[in-house]
């Protein structure tokens, strides 16, 4: 059993070290720091507001976890149902502090909500018991609440351009980090930024040519390269699958993939983020006239979970928790929450069963109502006012970069394109009004009729007032979490951490690491009048994006602690959608590598083959065979294809085509009828089949495109699922990006990397191979990790190219085999 | 001493090395943390279960009310087990039913496919910020694996998802059974010899990478990859390739998909697979119902019936628990169209083999089947008998990404002690 331990290698057990201090150890600079304060701590001042802060809220009367009470001398000492707490003297007996040496990842790690304690706390606190733990008499604690975040001054003087602003944070940053030991690693060189880069910003990694032409640049060619990705074709689509995964699209709700175009083209246009946001949450309407309105449909418009998602998607606070009963972690009572859910109110989704359209308008009555539904009789709830739980900070003294926001939002243009999206719900219905020599669009004209059923048409003219309110008041620049929690999250993305995690929870109960930092990064965004760009390249610009990682003598605390604090670099992988892009790159696939007939291949078949017999089929004979799963490639190879959606077309206003088709009949309900009627079919009479095996011929020259358009989340099982993708079903999901054995197969064994591995006479590699066989490596290194092989790598590549049969297979073995390493999936 | 966890946990670098330095740190000996679930009474080693999606109506099947207006086309037939009948389109499988227990009270909460097949399939409501794994993931990540297989196969559709247990605990996927799964072998064209080599010059080169570069991402990346290559050598792999049956076997399974699936998951049961389920769809008659029960009749009999019998020949029925369920039943009265409606108040369930005591029905329901009348079964309830069967400690806590413990079962979940040895 015990080999389970070392079968992969690790290092040897080392004598448990608790982590912070395992951290001032290998730093060696603060040796005086581990050794116990002299003087015995004393209870009022210096343990009291510890256990006050951090370990009552969930050891008293009122919730008593573990089964441990820690609010009065007498409980304590009864200690949990395990363990004893506290063993007066014996620190390393007592449960308390075993616990709070754990890291926050153990289980078993205390305080297991809330803020860990600091390594002077838990000195402090050990030195007590060690005392003897003299607790005086008659002294009871109440819960308080945590103190607030440490923070540092944010510099005084606005920064004058984008590279000063990456300067300044990793100036706030090296501040912040002063008394965390952290060890920081030499940023990464040139050839790495570019991949680094190009991966995140635009989705794939670069190709020959980008590298030669990063390489002409001059000494500024790192912000060059971040201008020139910033403004590249491929960068909308890269952070469309951001914000999918942030927004949960679906493309098989109503409105999902109009969603997805719409927030193409507002990443394409640079749409201000708060201008988008207001957009989605105040959209009423019909998806193809106003596409926004896909974020109120993909919550089925219902107020609760249009509340919940609102609150933690775009400020980061879980407020949902209290959709059921008082937030359990959190100071967020289930008013709060019902107050917020009232914004949405009176909103309802309409769908017309027949031409399958959907649509959101508004109605007279407020549905959400107080108290919930199971704590009180039907009469006595009443329509719940709608109230912004948060609050939004007032200032003596507009601060600069609030004035500087103003400045630039006053000089910029007000042809909102807000505007046009409210716009449209008129157009909507006018369309309807017969004009004489226009024909009424039936489809219209059927939602005319729906809405004077509902009574609800003089609504239809207005937009949502209640969730214009709510728009403004999530949106202003005076609301602390709004920016805040996007800026979070596209940290996150760069960097691989988030100064909050999981991303999309603020709490006071949940800690925040470098608040200045984020602060200053929310403040710079906002001042950009919520530029995404302008933020992503203020983070590619700093030191903090250009770290590598710690190699692999470094013990996992150390690693996971310097990781957490920004100075050195956590391992991350492609996504899905990006690691496919990645290996289309890489192996020239998104064009035909042969010529035509070049792969002519003959399969075999089985087919059914009408006899032209017709036969009476008894409903007792043979059962049916029906086809469940959707066709399949004959090759099975269907999990790696990549169908793209045609954005634009998806937002093309009243088109005739109505994509968004309304599912009346759910897919069971579908799956039952068809199954139904081809038994039926059967049943009366039958046309006699037999099998026959068919060869047939198809010239097997694929070409494949982008991952990024496909409609999402991918079916199961697909590629981009297998490597993560999330379902986008759940709040709160976050992309898996764990190992398994499916990847690997797919990868080892999948259609695309053998593809991108085979040496195409089209791909001029191929004609270098004959002529420089040196070089040909060199490109084959180039094209796929971004860099020229070192000489153990070039000297084993040409014993490859030498022992092969041809060049072009001992070139495909070294190509496939790049791909498959772990250096092409995980970021520099 | 090679014995490894059910799906190969690759975050444990990492996670569950700080489990067992915690454990040491609390005075908990290693061994004790390392040893797997301790056998509480359980005696079955795998599950085959058969998901039947869209809602399978437990009138027409399980649940027969003869004499009564909701009754339908179909008559009861009787069984193998004195007084317990079961629907007329199960008349092979009614020979078994001594292997079986019927659950005819649960009481599901949800009539929505969607959140009603989470919670089938989970254990779980549908809550926000936590996705809860399925039956197979957990059994997987409870239960070490026993061959060269993967754990959990899903066969001709997709199972619920691992959830918080992570990528390496989901299902592996097998399109429909018998069907070539191409990413188990080299691509066309690259024989055995070449592959080898292929595979030789991958491991030089992350040889040089894992020196640089120490993440534990990166070492579980290998491990998965060594479990790959693994997989592709194994001779167990046969037991995909169900055209190797002698054709009269493949015969009296049905010869539909459905019995290819019941014959596929007989063989890699046989090989070592812990989960294997099974996947049909088609239960969601809203018209038509006696007809298409009819043909799932049809296809479900013979397959049932010959797994339960073939495994009983061969001695592993013992240790498989075979599982018939569906997320939930259908409306008493039957609609307009001859259909009827979404249910969830009153359904029935099929286990049988492993762990189960057979001839057992647990509860009733009323003289409709509107509603339980003895005994109502909570779907939770289901998934701690599942868990007991096997030797899972049902009250045992995992923990997610960030650290929140969660319960493998309901905390008020109780296994159904009647049915279980």
């Amino acid at each position: 059993m015990v080999s389970f331990l070392f079968d992969f290698h690790f290092p040897p057990f080392r004598r448990p070290v608790p982590s912070k201090l395992a951290i001032f150890l290998i730093s060696g600079s603060l040796a005086s720091a581990a050794t116990p304060p002299a003087a015995i701590p004393d209870f009022r001042n210096d343990i009291q507001p510890v256990l006050e802060r951090k370990c009552v809220r969930c050891h008293q009367e009122s919730k008593t976890k573990g089964g441990l009470r820690m609010d009065s001398f007498e409980e304590i000492m009864e200690g949990g149902s395990d363990a004893e707490a506290i063993v007066p003297g014996k620190p390393d007996e007592s449960e308390l502090i075993l616990r709070a040496r754990l890291r926050p990842i153990d289980e078993g790690f205390m305080p297991d909500e809330g803020q860990a304690l600091t390594s002077e706390e838990l000195e402090t606190l050990t030195a007590w018991i060690e005392a003897g733990a003299d607790w005086p008499e008659g002294v009871t604690l109440t819960e308080k609440k945590p103190e607030p975040v440490k923070r540092v001054a944010l510099p005084a003087n606005p920064p004058a351009t984008i590279a000063e602003t990456a300067t300044m944070v990793d100036d706030i940053l090296r501040r912040e980090n002063l008394d965390h030991k952290t060890i920081t690693t030499p940023t990464i060189d040139d050839d790495a930024f570019l991949r680094r880069a190009t991966i995140d910003l635009i989705g794939r990694i670069p190709t020959r040519k980008e590298i030669d032409i990063f390489h002409s640049w001059g000494s500024d060619r790192r912000e060059k390269l971040i201008d020139h990705l910033l403004d590249h074709d491929r960068f909308a689509d890269r952070w469309t699958v951001f914000m999918a995964d942030m927004l949960r699209i679906r493309s098989d709700v109503p409105g999902g993939n109009a969603l997805l175009a719409y927030v193409n083209a507002s990443i394409e246009q640079s749409k201000p983020y708060d201008e988008f946001v207001r957009a989605l949450i105040s959209a009423s309407g019909k998806p193809n006239s106003n596409p926004a309105v896909g974020y109120i449909l993909g919550d089925d418009a219902m107020p609760m979970e249009l509340a919940a998602a609102t609150s933690q998607v775009f400020l980061g606070v879980r407020i949902g928790c209290a959709m059921c009963h008082d937030h359990p972690f959190d100071d967020w009572e289930q008013k709060d929450f019902y107050e917020l859910a009232a914004f949405f109110g009176k909103t309802q989704k309409v769908q017309s069963r027949q031409r399958g359209m959907v649509y959101t308008t508004e109605g007279h009555e407020m549905s959400v109502l107080w108290p919930p539904e199971d704590k009180a009789e039907a009469e006595e709830r009443m329509p719940v006012l709608p109230l912004f739980p948060f609050t939004l900070t007032k200032y003596d003294h507009q601060p600069a970069y609030l004035k500087r926001f103003e400045a630039k939002r006053s000089t910029r243009e007000q042809a909102a394109s807000a505007n046009q999206d409210s716009a449209s719900i008129d157009a909507l219905l006018d369309a309807v009004e017969p004009t004489p020599g226009r024909k009424i669009d039936p489809v219209l004209a059927e939602a005319r009729k729906e809405s004077e059923k509902l009574g609800v048409l003089d609504d239809l003219y207005r937009a949502s007032e209640l969730r214009n309110q709510l728009a403004e008041l999530i949106t202003n620049p005076r609301n602390g979490f709004f920016a805040r929690a996007f800026v979070n999250r596209v940290w996150a993305e760069l960097i691989g951490h988030g100064f909050v995690e999981p991303l999309d929870n603020f709490s006071d109960y949940n800690e925040l690491r470098h608040a200045s930092t984020l602060d200053f990064l929310a403040q710079e965004f906002i001042a950009n009048a919520y530029d995404l760009r302008s933020l992503i390249k203020t983070i590619t610009l700093s030191d903090a994006y250009r770290r590598s990682p710690l190699p692999a003598d470094v013990a996992i605390n150390q690693r996971e602690y310097s990781e957490l604090n920004f100075t050195a670099a956590p391992a991350r992988r492609m996504l899905g959608e990006v690691l496919y892009d990645s290996i289309v790159t890489a192996g020239h696939l998104n064009d035909f590598k042969w010529p035509k007939g070049a792969n002519l291949r003959t399969f075999e078949k089985q087919v059914r083959v009408p006899t032209g017999k017709m036969v009476d089929a008894p409903a007792s004979t043979k059962p049916t065979m029906m086809p469940v799963a959707t066709a399949m490639r004959s090759d099975g190879y269907d999990l790696e294809s990549s169908l793209t959606l045609d954005f634009n077309s998806l937002l093309k206003k009243q088109s005739q085509q109505e994509i968004e088709s309304m599912r009346a009949k759910s897919d069971e309900q579908i799956q039952a009828e068809k199954m139904a009627s081809a038994a039926a079919e059967k049943r009366k009479t039958t046309m006699v089949y037999k099998t026959e095996t068919v060869t047939e011929t198809v010239d097997d020259n694929p070409r494949f495109t982008s991952a990024m358009r496909m409609a999402t989340p991918a079916p199961p099982a697909h590629f981009l699922r297998v490597f993560g993708q999330p379902t986008r079903t759940g709040l709160g999901e976050f992309r898996d990006d764990s190992a398994s054995l499916r990847q690997q197969l797919m990868m080892l064994n999948g259609r695309i990397t053998h593809e991108a591995s085979r040496v195409g006479p089209k791909e001029p590699l191929h004609q270098l191979l004959k002529q420089d066989s040196g070089r040909a490596i060199d490109w084959a290194y180039q094209e796929i990790l971004t860099r020229l092989p070192d000489d153990e790598e070039k000297s084993d590549a040409r014993k490859i190219l030498s022992t092969s049969p041809t060049p072009e297979d001992g070139m495909a073995d070294l190509r496939w085999a790049l791909l498959n390493s772990h250096e092409f999936r995980f970021l520099p | 001493m090679s014995q490894k966890i059910g799906c190969n946990d690759y975050q444990f670098t990492r996670r569950r090395m700080l489990k067992m330095f915690s454990a040491s740190i609390l005075g908990m000996p290693i061994s004790q943390l390392l040893a797997q679930a301790p056998k509480d009474g359980g005696s079955a080693e795998h599950v085959i279960l058969f998901w039947n999606s869209g809602g399978m109506s437990h009138l027409d099947t399980w649940d027969p009310k003869p004499g009564r207006k909701v009754q339908g086309e179909f008559a009861p037939i009787k069984t193998s087990v004195p007084d317990m009948e079961i629907s007329e389109i199960f008349p092979q499988l009614a020979k078994q039913m001594h292997h079986a227990a019927l659950i005819r009270s649960i009481q599901g909460t949800n009539g929505d496919h969607g959140r009603a097949q989470y919670e089938l399939q989970t254990g779980f409501n549908l809550t926000p910020n936590v996705v809860h794994p399925g039956i197979g993931s957990l059994v997987v990540h409870e239960r070490d694996s026993l061959g060269d297989l993967p754990a959990f196969i899903s066969i001709s559709g997709q199972p619920a998802r691992a959830g918080y247990l992570g990528q390496q605990c989901e299902a592996y996927y097998v399109g429909r059974p018998g069907e070539k799964d191409p990413y188990l072998a080299f691509p066309e064209g690259i024989h055995h010899a070449r592959g080898k080599k292929r595979l030789e010059i991958l491991a030089r080169m992350n040889a040089r990478t894992s020196d640089r570069v120490g993440a534990d991402e990166m070492k579980a990346a290998e491990i998965a990859l060594k479990d790959a290559v693994n997989l592709m050598d194994s001779p167990a792999l046969k037991a995909f390739e169900i055209d190797q049956e002698n054709p009269s076997t493949i015969a009296r399974y049905g010869d539909t998909e459905f019995g290819r699936g019941a014959l596929l998951a007989r063989r890699l049961v046989e090989k070592g697979v812990r989960f294997v389920q099974v996947n049909r769809g088609g239960f969601d008659n809203h018209g038509n119902i006696f007809e298409a029960m009819r043909d799932h009749g049809n296809a479900m009999d013979p397959a049932l019936a010959s797994l339960l019998s073939d495994l009983k020949a061969n001695g592993k029925l013992s240790k498989t628990l075979v599982i018939v369920l569906s997320e939930f039943g259908r409306t008493p009265r039957i609609n307009d169209g001859g259909g009827r409606d979404h249910w969830a108040r009153c359904f029935s369930c099929m286990m049988a083999g492993g762990g189960i005591k057979g001839g057992t029905v647990v509860g009733s329901s009323d003289k409709d089947g509107m509603d339980p009348a003895e005994r109502p079964v909570k779907v939770y309830d289901l998934h701690a008998s599942i868990c007991q069967a096997l030797g899972i400690d049902i009250n045992k806590e995992l923990f997610t990404h960030d650290g929140r413990p969660m319960r493998i079962v309901r905390k008020d979940a109780s296994p159904i002690r009647e049915m279980l040895i």
